[in-house]
């Protein structure tokens, strides 16, 4: 039989879902295995959680779970239910970029992008819990991310910056504006890779 | 200038000028004074240019170009709202699955689809009978299908596909075709690929090479090959075997198709070649071109494992036309290893010769190469395996054998720094080894054997810029060379390599001579100001559409959000040749510069009108457009703009590139050619543990020659990521085969990709020589960084423990066991024991060095005389430099065919030339 979904009314197999992803309730009803991220690409919308391997290897479907990254290709929704999620589109505050956002885009640490969503909620989890992460704590919060394009460095060079940004207090970029551009006289919060030495590894 | 009453027209105080409503774009309401640092030298600013002018310098503005600038579709990838091949979701879309290949090599008796087809939310079922035709990136090697039309070739190979309306389902179909397989011999091992077979895996016709599985087969001689081994005092000799590598790339492959209701297709793809796709589509459904229009999504990650055009895209478009509604197809993580098109594995014979003066006399390169079950790129991965290690260096003998084989795996094809990464590793190696022979220091070996600027290689490519001198003295000086090499104890290593990589193929693929130029883009420009750039350029995350912004931006004194970039569709975009060969930041900027220059002059010419003042007496500032002589006369950009637009409307130009004529005409020649060069030369510091066999990288001191880094944030990502992967295929990454032929890794747990503990501190060092004809003297920086960093890893490894191992990759077990194997020779108990090379200099090193400070000057002197003479590869052999050797030497020859007594005893590649081709058997052919 084909089936025509109805979101509202539940097909058989399906439990009622609720969870609140990036502040917004969600109520829907999801199969009893489906995997956090198949619910959240195919059912809630939000494709900005990637999906690289399926099998956990790779950290592009990295999300928030109440405040911790987990990788959504290995949980199952039903393991989130009644959760705060936070996913890639989550990371901004209104219209203001997460400071790991704009250093991710001022210092180099997104190319291709595919896997920028995963570190980008992981870093995000790193500096909510310690604004000022040395070297050694920057590559244990995201070894369990694979990115083939920029070869980490500045992708650690942009935690540092956004780092900065934190502890300054800085505002950062705001979404609706422009994007900053390297012209001379442009309000874009600049951080210079030579003053990023601040905290020393263990 | 003074500011007395001639002057008539506009006039406005100098300084920072505020734009009248509704402004002149930009997010910022002043204009800024022009930055004269930021004006060359040659168009009176205060920019220094040692190493000459350029002939765009006229256009620079100051607005853009040389400032580490974001990418300009960075913030939808931060945002997540960047749209990748699996995000595009079409109302009413169906899903696509691929019934795949459970065989290394089979016949297909029967396929019964009807259970599949019977099965509650299955819309369409197709099998390779309902799109014969078949397509390749290459038009000369066509020779794969949408579906497997007679004979299955590799596991995963494509059979069947299902399109239904949930996933599901769709898999719950794919196990419903029967199919009926008849298992035929496979081949494994690419030595096998060289033998006749009963049942070659293709078959070419009258062009099949015997009957063995060899898809092309390359021979080439020049310069004097009996006088190089006669010559030679030092040869280095080596066997190696790469493993194949994939590009993991972590976007798997995903594409959507809809046959849209006006009959025209539009198919959704990751592409970085959209073009050559778009071909494909027209052949294998049938259809002209213009009813096809390609989307190009967010690439994420392509390093050429995007650019054939693939058998699922057409599948998807079948699937679509069949059921008539919307179907996406996206890969699992195992289907990417399955289609594969990553490195060759290959195996290498590599002789390189020295003579008495430290001069490379000779190179010898035989190259087996795993093409896997298709052609793909393969036959130009074939010549360029030996043709791009002619150059840096001036040599005196070039031989080359390469052969590419079929075998039942996955297709090999082109992979970042394609064909040249895998034999640059075994020269950069080989010449090491000779150094240690000849007691010389490797770098000052290198410096003393440079080809100059403005030269031809031996086999004739046309070396413009070459910035690998100054590539080698930074390397040297910021990594501490002279104090360190080989000084450092057991277990550490310091190694060098270089590179040298084609800055874009002079020979596009779909070549119909002269008639289409390489880059195309398009520039509308209408009432808000702001520049629209038409390009069909794949924007695949290298920063293609930030960088043909900036040329643009430049050219027109604009700031970076002023230009909007619309690379997308082919529907909107002229054709682009696509991402790879490295050829858009210098085809493309091209053609985008020639494109603006055009905007430009209109602008300037309404300006003149508006102020009076003379049109060559003007400049473009910030926004601004005024009078060298008094920077008070001018106009804004919007008031220019209008008045250019006053009788037609809005400003368009077209701008294209297309190379100039080049190159020998021997069989082969254009392979390898290309508009400018890159080169680098990176030192590694290693550390082994002697013990436990694990390599691991601490440093890396990088230096890429890019001509000019138009946006130094990209140039230095794409040299750290070359690292990245270069280091991976060293190290860790194999596509493992077990001893059945099954590929035993096909997910990212076990084909090792280096994570952030594994990556070295690079240094990136941006060497910048000015290419005379890239845009701005910009030249490539995406492939050509890969190169150095395999055989600087290797050299230090040798530096390290005193062992050449010439296998890739340098997985621990591997080391270990050769180790032990030299301790067992030396007769040592504990490794710990083992010598550490080190280095005595002997007389010949003050030969190199005074050779070196004089080419130093020479390179100098040829950069910066107008009047450039030819200097061909052969003269610092004692030739005249003015003609090519072999016109003026008979022991030096140009020679692409073997004669008999190579035949008697050929290497291991060269033995394919033992077959004869089919039309050449005679009768009993």
């Amino acid at each position: 039989m084909v089936r025509i979904r109805v979101p509202m009314l539940p097909a058989p197999g399906e439990l009622p879902w609720s969870a609140s992803v990036n502040d917004t309730e969600v109520d829907i009803h999801v199969e009893s295995n489906a995997i956090l991220l198949d619910v959240l690409r195919d059912q809630v919308g939000t494709l900005g959680v990637k999906r690289g391997c399926d099998m956990g290897t790779c950290g592009c479907c990295s999300v928030l779970v109440d405040g911790e990254p987990r990788l959504s290709c290995l949980m199952l929704a039903h393991e989130a239910a009644g959760c705060a999620l936070t996913t890639v589109e989550g990371l901004a505050d209104g219209h203001h970029l997460h400071p790991i956002q704009e250093t991710f885009t001022t210092h180099g640490g997104s190319q291709c992008g595919f896997c920028t969503p995963g570190f980008l909620v992981v870093i995000s989890a790193l500096l909510e819990e310690n604004p000022e992460p040395n070297e050694a704590e920057i590559k244990a919060a995201i070894d369990g991310n694979l990115c083939r394009c920029t070869g980490y460095q500045q992708i650690v060079d942009s935690v540092r910056a956004a780092s900065m940004i934190i502890t300054s207090g800085k505002k950062t970029a705001d979404a609706t504006d422009p994007m900053p551009d390297p012209h001379p006289g442009m309000p874009t919060v600049e951080v210079e890779s030579e003053e990023l030495e601040v905290v020393p590894d263990e | 200038m003074s500011d007395d009453d001639e002057m008539v027209g506009y006039k406005q105080q100098p300084g920072k000028l505020p734009f009248a409503r509704p402004g002149s774009g930009g997010s910022e309401k002043f204009s800024e004074l022009r930055d004269e640092s930021r004006i060359p030298e040659s168009q009176g600013g205060t920019l220094a240019q040692p190493q000459g002018a350029n002939r765009h310098d006229s256009l620079i503005t100051g607005a853009a170009i040389g400032r580490r600038t974001p990418m300009v579709d960075s913030r939808w990838k931060v945002m997540g709202q960047a749209k990748y091949g699996d995000d595009i979701r079409l109302p009413g879309e169906l899903f696509g699955r691929i019934l795949r290949s459970p065989h290394h090599y089979a016949r297909i008796r029967s396929i019964d689809t009807s259970a599949a087809e019977a099965l509650p939310g299955v819309v369409a079922v197709s099998t390779g009978s309902e799109a014969p035709a078949c397509f390749g990136v290459l038009p000369v090697t066509k020779d794969e299908h949408a579906m497997a039309q007679e004979k299955v070739r590799h596991v995963g190979d494509l059979v069947a596909c299902v399109a239904a309306e949930d996933e599901l389902t769709a898999l719950e179909a794919l196990r419903l075709i029967e199919v009926d397989y008849e298992v035929l011999d496979a081949v494994h091992d690419m030595r096998d690929g060289l033998k006749d077979a009963e049942e070659p895996i293709h078959d070419r016709g009258k062009y099949h090479i015997g009957d063995s599985n060899v898809q092309k087969r390359v021979f080439q001689e020049f310069g004097d090959i009996s006088g190089m081994r006669d010559s030679a005092v030092a040869t280095h000799t080596s066997d190696w075997y790469f493993a194949g590598a994939n590009h993991g790339f972590t976007e798997p492959h995903a594409v959507a198709a809809h046959w849209e209701p006006n009959g025209r297709l539009t198919l959704y793809t990751p592409q970085q070649v959209p073009h050559y796709v778009h071909r494909a589509l027209a052949d294998v459904l049938d259809i002209p071109m213009h009813q096809i229009n390609v989307y190009r999504t967010a690439v994420g990650g392509g390093f050429g494992g995007k650019s054939d055009p693939f058998p699922h895209e057409m599948c998807a478009a079948i699937l679509a036309r069949k059921s008539g509604r919307p179907v996406r197809i996206t890969f699992d993580r195992d289907e990417v290893f399955y289609v594969n098109r990553g490195r060759h594995p290959s195996r290498l014979g590599m002789v390189i010769h020295a003579d008495s003066q430290g001069r490379l006399c000779g190179m010898e390169t035989d190259a087996l190469l795993d093409g896997g079950a298709f052609a793909s790129f393969g036959h130009v991965t074939t010549y360029y395996n030996g043709v791009l290690h002619t150059a840096p260096y001036e040599i005196g003998g070039f031989h080359y054998t390469g052969t590419r084989v079929w075998t039942n795996k996955p297709a090999s094809g082109a992979m970042r720094g394609h064909g040249a990464v895998n034999s640059r590793c075994a020269v950069e190696v080989g010449i090491d080894d000779v150094c240690e022979q000849l007691s010389v220091d490797p770098i000052d070996f290198r410096l003393a054997n440079l080809l100059p600027p403005m030269s031809r290689t031996i086999t004739g490519f046309r070396i413009t810029s070459i910035g690998m001198r100054e590539c080698l003295e930074r390397v040297r000086r910021a990594s501490d060379w002279d104090d360190r090499f080989r000084k450092l104890p057991l277990g550490h290593g310091l190694g060098i390599g270089c590179g040298f990589f084609i800055s874009g193929s002079a020979l596009p693929i779909h070549w119909e001579p002269n008639k289409f130029p390489h880059a195309t883009v398009h520039l509308k420009v209408d009432m808000d100001g702001g520049v629209t750039v038409h390009t069909g350029a794949a924007e695949i995350g290298q920063g293609s559409d930030t960088v043909v912004a900036l040329a643009v931006a430049e050219v027109l004194g604009l700031p970076l959000d002023m230009i909007r970039i619309r690379s997308r569709e082919s529907d909107t975009s002229p054709v682009d040749l696509g991402s790879y060969s490295s050829r858009v930041t210098f085809m493309n900027c091209n053609a985008a510069i020639s494109a603006a220059m055009e905007i430009r002059q209109e602008l300037l010419d309404a300006t003149s009108m508006i102020t009076g003042a003379p049109t060559e007496r003007l400049v473009i500032g910030d926004r601004r457009i005024f009078s060298k002589d008094d920077p008070a006369v001018g106009v804004s950009y919007l008031e220019a703009l209008q008045k250019a637009q006053e009788d037609r409307g809005a400003l368009a130009s077209s701008g294209a590139y297309r190379t100039p004529p080049m190159g020998r005409t021997h069989k082969g020649a254009a392979a390898g050619l290309a508009p400018a060069y890159s080169f680098s030369a990176y030192v590694a510091e290693v550390k082994v543990d002697v013990e436990t066999g694990q390599t691991s990288v601490l440093k890396v001191w990088a230096a890429h020659d890019c001509g000019k880094a138009l946006n130094p944030l990209a140039v230095e990502g794409q040299m750290i990521g070359s690292i990245h992967m270069g280091m991976g295929q060293v190290l860790s990454e194999e596509m493992r085969y077990g001893r059945s032929g099954n590929l035993l890794n096909a997910d990212l747990l076990d084909y090792k990709i280096p994570t952030v503990h594994e990556m070295p501190e690079v240094t990136p060092i941006i060497v910048e020589s000015n290419d005379p004809e890239g845009p701005f003297g910009a030249k490539e920086a995406g492939e050509g960084p890969l190169l150095p960093i395999l055989p600087a890893i290797c050299n230090a490894v040798y530096d390290a423990i005193g062992i050449r191992i010439h296998e890739l990759p340098l997985a621990p077990a591997l080391v270990h066991r050769e180790i032990e194997k030299r301790c067992k020779e030396l007769g040592i108990d504990d490794p710990l024991d083992l010598p550490s090379p080190d280095l005595e200099h002997s007389p010949l090193h003050h030969v190199l060095r005074e050779r070196a400070d004089e080419h130093s000057v020479r390179d100098l002197e040829r950069k910066l005389d107008g009047e450039r003479d030819q200097y061909h590869n052969g003269a610092l052999f004692g030739l005249d430099a003015t003609i090519p050797a072999d016109e003026q030497d008979d022991s030096w020859t140009a020679v692409v065919l073997p004669d008999e007594q190579y035949l008697e005893s050929p290497r291991l590649a060269g033995s394919a030339w033992l077959h004869v081709e089919r039309r050449h058997q005679g009768g009993d052919a």
